[in-house]
């Protein structure tokens, strides 16, 4: 077991470490384990353990495994969402990302190059110029003014005062936080503290962006506010982002690839859409019941084949088009849509169609509730 | 004989049983108790039976004549023993040379020079500016100095600030090192709490003993005893600011890439800054304590008129020191404190790095002009002219209240009548008792109730403590000590609790009081005494009231924190339920604040213990004369055996007072 482990980890870097440069995956994970507890290296690939429940292990081991064998990619310029509860492990995970916790086992990859290989100074240089990290609890210093709190990473990196100043200065404008240079921390609302903590974060002009639950600690007016200035960032600069949240409909609008988590393993990864409509399992499904479909969902994968003349007539919409904004075609001309892609009609949709997935009986997602049912 | 010894064991017995042993069944169920109430059941008849329990001679050891014999071989060698010569001479040389440097410098300064410095520094430390903080702290200075100066006192409060900054810069510096070690490594932390927390309890003479048997009477000893009472605080507060930094604040500062030194200097350093600057209070304050007390060992300054006229009973004489002593005090807690509150203000508002420097200057110059001034004026001295004696009232008050408040008023009695009785119903009987009372059935009550409350540790430290007393031959002016200390304990309590349980539910009363509080704990011990001769002329109550008022406020003020830090809801769910007041106390309040009560009892320990040598200067007698005499004499198989015997009545009392599970939680 271990053998193949090691075998596969070896292509992998092999592999990554071929396709780097500015093309490849951010951040190429295999296998990552992060196991708490007495002699935690037992446990990572154990067939003994490999069944057991959270719980079971440990009562039996009396270890955690808070990452439990986890794969995945970060593609460049994505925004790539980890959603869980709490416990779920996502925050160990995002952490072990830049080893401020070290992982049990398995190989992460930045820009092809091990993370794990790395010695200590190589790994400040990682921290200090690839990626920042935005945190829950925002981890301001509270003896600094605000323009001195963003200019800090750039002092770590040993930038004289002056210069970092005015770098720092540019990106509390970028964040909207003019005319507050001279606060303190204790002196500001709790969203301005966190736009003091993103604007540390992207004054160090990183590859790569880590959120961690960053809007938990806001009020919801607030949070959705930071939503959508993360969202402006990510479209103004396209900076490849890793965001940890416990919260779905922030990881729905957010996320370009949204992973879920549960006891430390993956449950699904996949687009908003895909997680909405094709729930990986009663686990997720149960997750995602209340989530407004027509939001998430695509005429694309509400459209059905076109009868007659109907290729022909009705309005034209793109097949990205959510089934929200189809309906509000569909309502207004009181006719079919005509899913076009290119020159070529894809489909049309129609009331029903839209009906059915707004009631959440399109396609596969009702029927396997129904086996659920069955079978119980 | 057989009424004070029925009275005795259910006194002692009162701390160690919670709950009063009610019926047969409850008591079973308390296996810990039925052995305590056999163990005092034994103590009363044995006491009863046999009238006297002094300790055995036969089980004593003669420990004096090898500590003579020691001190006179460290008399003979002071001069000549390479260890002196190339190591501890060199301390106290350094010492007693800096102390002169300092002291020529605030000479040199002149009073003008002097009184402006203190102020400026005052102002800066304030926040500077027009601030109303700034201005008040200057103000304090200003008075403090001014007093001082009008009192006579300008010489010998020189002294005593002269010795107090180089103990203070030694202190702070090497209570940040040891800081830094404690808050950065688990290992340094494992190994020095428990020196810090042995240090804590330890009364302050007990530092002075062994330094004057190494270097003699003189500033050399009172240095080296003031920094090592005084390092304790901030070392502790370094490590505690350390460790309780923003794990938030630091986990942003890794995962940003600094390193370890980074680290340190950007995070956690200034995150510890309010902790470390408390730490500095503190050490101040206690520096402040210590240098005064060691004026018995002819350390100089402020301390040595009070030690003076205490020995004569002249009120009129120790007045103005003791008022000198207070505003230093006073000055020095505002100005660090002020100092501390900076930091939590918002509207302080950032000073840019030029106008600090200009503030600086400023400071500078103005101490420059002010001492250019002075000696343009000729005047160095604080002007003979300008000095308001007020021994001559003061001794006249003192008369009035010795001719018409001692005795003799309808009702309340009087000032002498109260300590006769104290000493005559009280003290007396509680001292008869004590030694009445066979030892090994002292022994054994002890050992009970320190198994009652803590573990099989505690019942043997206490066991070997009494038997460290025994063994020297102090058994019976040890009893007569701990018959004081008990009654002083008492009282405290009886009064600290009243005090504590009105202040935490009547608001006014918590706000009458604090600024009070605050004042008399920022008082040297020595100070208490004043009022206490004026009152009671000295004597054995004149030394309990001292230490009752020594220990008072840090019993109420833990007590009604205690009490106001309870769950609120908790509370509340009392009050919706229709609770009385009594019933709201009886059966919330107090159970659930009984962590801090404990406490408060166990601090009212060692601040009681710790007052009982310097009450031995105004008639306690027993082991605070004999530790007087031996500092001051010179007589260190005296003072030595007596200090001693302090500390095991001081270890037998913490243990008996403080439950394992509050010993545990304030370790944390």
């Amino acid at each position: 077991m271990t053998g193949t482990d090691t075998a596969k980890t070896a292509t992998n870097t092999a592999e990554a470490a071929t396709g780097a440069g500015r093309t490849g995956p951010v951040f190429a994970v295999r296998d990552l384990w992060k196991v708490f507890g007495p002699r935690a290296q037992r446990i990572p690939g154990n067939p003994e353990y490999a069944g057991l429940s959270a719980g079971e292990l440990r009562e039996r081991t009396g270890c955690t495994a808070a990452v439990r064998d986890v794969s995945f990619e970060v593609k460049r310029g994505e925004v790539f969402v980890v959603m869980g509860l709490s416990g779920s492990g996502k925050s160990t995970l995002v952490r072990t990302l830049t080893r401020l916790i070290e992982p049990t086992s398995g190989s992460i990859a930045i820009d092809g190059e091990d993370v794990l290989a790395m010695d200590k100074n190589r790994l400040r240089e990682l921290r200090r110029h690839q990626t920042a990290m935005v945190f829950q609890n925002f981890g301001l210093l509270p003896h600094r003014t605000v323009l001195d709190n963003v200019a800090y990473g750039l002092e770590i990196q040993g930038m004289g005062k002056a210069e970092r100043r005015a770098k720092a200065m540019e990106v509390v404008a970028k964040v909207g936080l003019e005319g507050l240079e001279q606060r303190r921390p204790v002196q500001l609302s709790g969203g301005q503290q966190q736009r003091v903590g993103l604007a540390r974060a992207l004054a160090v002009d990183p590859e790569v962006l880590l959120f961690d639950e960053p809007f938990s600690a806001l009020d919801p007016l607030i949070r959705r506010d930071m939503q959508e200035e993360v969202i402006r960032l990510h479209r103004e600069e396209g900076r490849t982002m890793v965001f940890i949240t416990h919260d779905l409909s922030e990881a729905l609008r957010l996320g370009d690839r949204i992973m879920l988590m549960r006891d430390g393993g993956i449950v699904q990864l996949g687009t908003p859409e895909e997680i909405v409509a094709n729930p990986a399992d009663d686990y997720v499904r149960d997750f995602v019941r209340d989530v407004a479909r027509e939001q998430v969902i695509s005429v694309r994968r509400a459209m059905r084949q076109a009868d007659g003349d109907e290729a022909t007539t009705g309005a034209a919409i793109a097949p990205d088009t959510l089934v929200v904004d189809a309906i509000e075609a569909v309502a207004r001309t009181g006719a079919h849509c005509r899913v076009v892609e290119g020159n070529r009609t894809l489909g049309v949709v129609d009331e029903s169609q839209l009906l059915a997935v707004v009631a959440g009986l399109d396609g596969d997602a009702g029927e396997p509730r129904g086996k659920a049912v069955a079978a119980v | 004989m057989s009424a004070p010894t029925l009275e005795r064991p259910a006194k002692t017995a009162a701390p160690g049983a919670p709950q009063p042993p009610g019926t047969l069944a409850r008591l079973a169920a308390h296996p810990k108790a039925v052995l305590l109430v056999l163990a005092a059941l034994v103590a009363v008849v044995s006491a009863a039976v046999a009238g006297s329990g002094e300790w055995p001679a036969d089980l004593t050891v003669d420990v004096r004549t090898p500590l003579t014999d020691f001190n006179e071989w460290l008399v003979d060698n002071r001069t000549t023993h390479p260890l002196f010569l190339y190591f501890l001479l060199h301390i106290s040389n350094t010492a007693e040379s800096a102390v002169d440097g300092v002291f020529s410098g605030l000479e040199s300064l002149g009073f003008l020079g002097v009184t402006v410095a203190a102020v400026l520094i005052a102002w800066y430390a304030g926040g500077a500016g027009l601030r109303k903080r700034a201005l008040v702290t200057a103000g304090t200075a200003l008075g403090t100095f001014g007093l001082i100066g009008l009192l006579g006192m300008w010489e010998p409060a020189m002294d005593t600030l002269s010795l107090m900054v180089v103990c203070v810069a030694v202190a702070a510096l090497v209570g940040v090192l040891l800081g830094l070690l404690a808050g950065l490594s688990d290992r340094a932390e494992r190994m020095l709490r428990p020196v810090f927390d042995t240090m804590q309890v330890l009364p302050a003479f007990s530092y002075l003993l062994p330094f004057v048997l190494i270097f003699g009477i003189g500033v050399p000893s009172a240095f080296v005893a003031t920094v090592i009472y005084a390092v304790p605080p901030m070392a502790r507060l370094t490590a505690l600011g350390l460790r309780g930094a923003d794990p938030a604040a630091l986990e942003a500062s890794a995962s940003l890439g600094a390193n370890a030194w980074q680290r340190l200097w950007t995070a956690r350093l200034p995150l510890a800054r309010k902790q470390m600057l408390l730490g500095l209070n503190q050490t101040i304050m206690m520096s402040l304590s210590m240098v005064v007390l060691a004026t018995i060992i002819g350390a100089g300054g402020l301390g040595e008129p009070i030690y003076k006229a205490l020995a004569v009973v002249d009120v009129g004489l120790a007045l103005p020191p003791g008022v000198a002593i207070v505003l230093l005090a006073i000055w020095l807690d505002r100005t660090t404190a002020a100092a501390g509150e900076r930091l939590d203000d918002p509207d302080e508002g950032v000073r840019s790095a030029r106008t600090a420097w200009i503030l600086r200057a400023v400071v500078v110059a103005g101490v420059a002009a002010a001492t250019a001034v002075g000696s343009a004026l000729g005047k160095q001295e604080w002007p003979e002219s300008w000095v308001v004696s007020i021994a001559d009232p003061v001794n006249d008050v003192t008369g009035w209240i010795e001719r018409e408040l001692s005795a003799g008023i309808p009702l309340l009695g009087g000032t002498q009548t109260w300590a006769d009785g104290f000493a005559e119903y009280v003290l007396n009987p509680l001292r008869s008792a004590l030694v009445g009372t066979p030892w090994w059935a002292l022994l054994l009550v002890a050992g009970m109730i320190a198994y009652a409350v803590g573990r099989l540790r505690a019942a043997l430290t206490v066991v070997l403590a009494l038997g460290v007393i025994g063994a020297m031959g102090l058994w019976t002016r040890s009893m007569d000590t701990l018959s004081q200390v008990i009654a002083a304990l008492a009282l405290t309590l009886l009064i600290g609790f009243a005090i504590g349980v009105l202040a935490a539910r009547v608001g006014w009363v918590e706000r009458v009081i604090r600024p009070v509080l605050d004042t008399l704990q920022t008082m040297p011990q020595f100070v208490y005494l004043i009022p206490m001769i004026a009152l009671f002329s000295g004597g054995r109550f004149a030394g309990v009231a001292a230490s009752v008022l020594y220990a008072l406020p840090a019993v109420i003020r833990i007590t009604t924190q205690g009490i106001r830090q309870i769950d609120p809801s908790a509370l509340e769910a009392a009050r919706s339920l229709g609770a009385s007041t009594g019933q709201q106390l009886r059966q919330v309040q107090l159970p659930l604040a009984r962590p801090a009560l404990l406490l408060a009892v166990n601090q009212g320990v060692v601040l009681v213990l710790s007052m009982v040598v310097i009450a031995g200067m105004i008639g306690g007698g027993a082991l605070g004369v004999d530790v007087v005499k031996g500092l001051t004499k010179g007589d260190l198989a005296l003072g030595l055996t007596a200090g001693i015997a302090i500390v095991c009545l001081g270890v037998l009392l913490d243990r008996i007072t403080q439950p394992a599970a509050v010993r545990e939680r304030t370790a944390r």
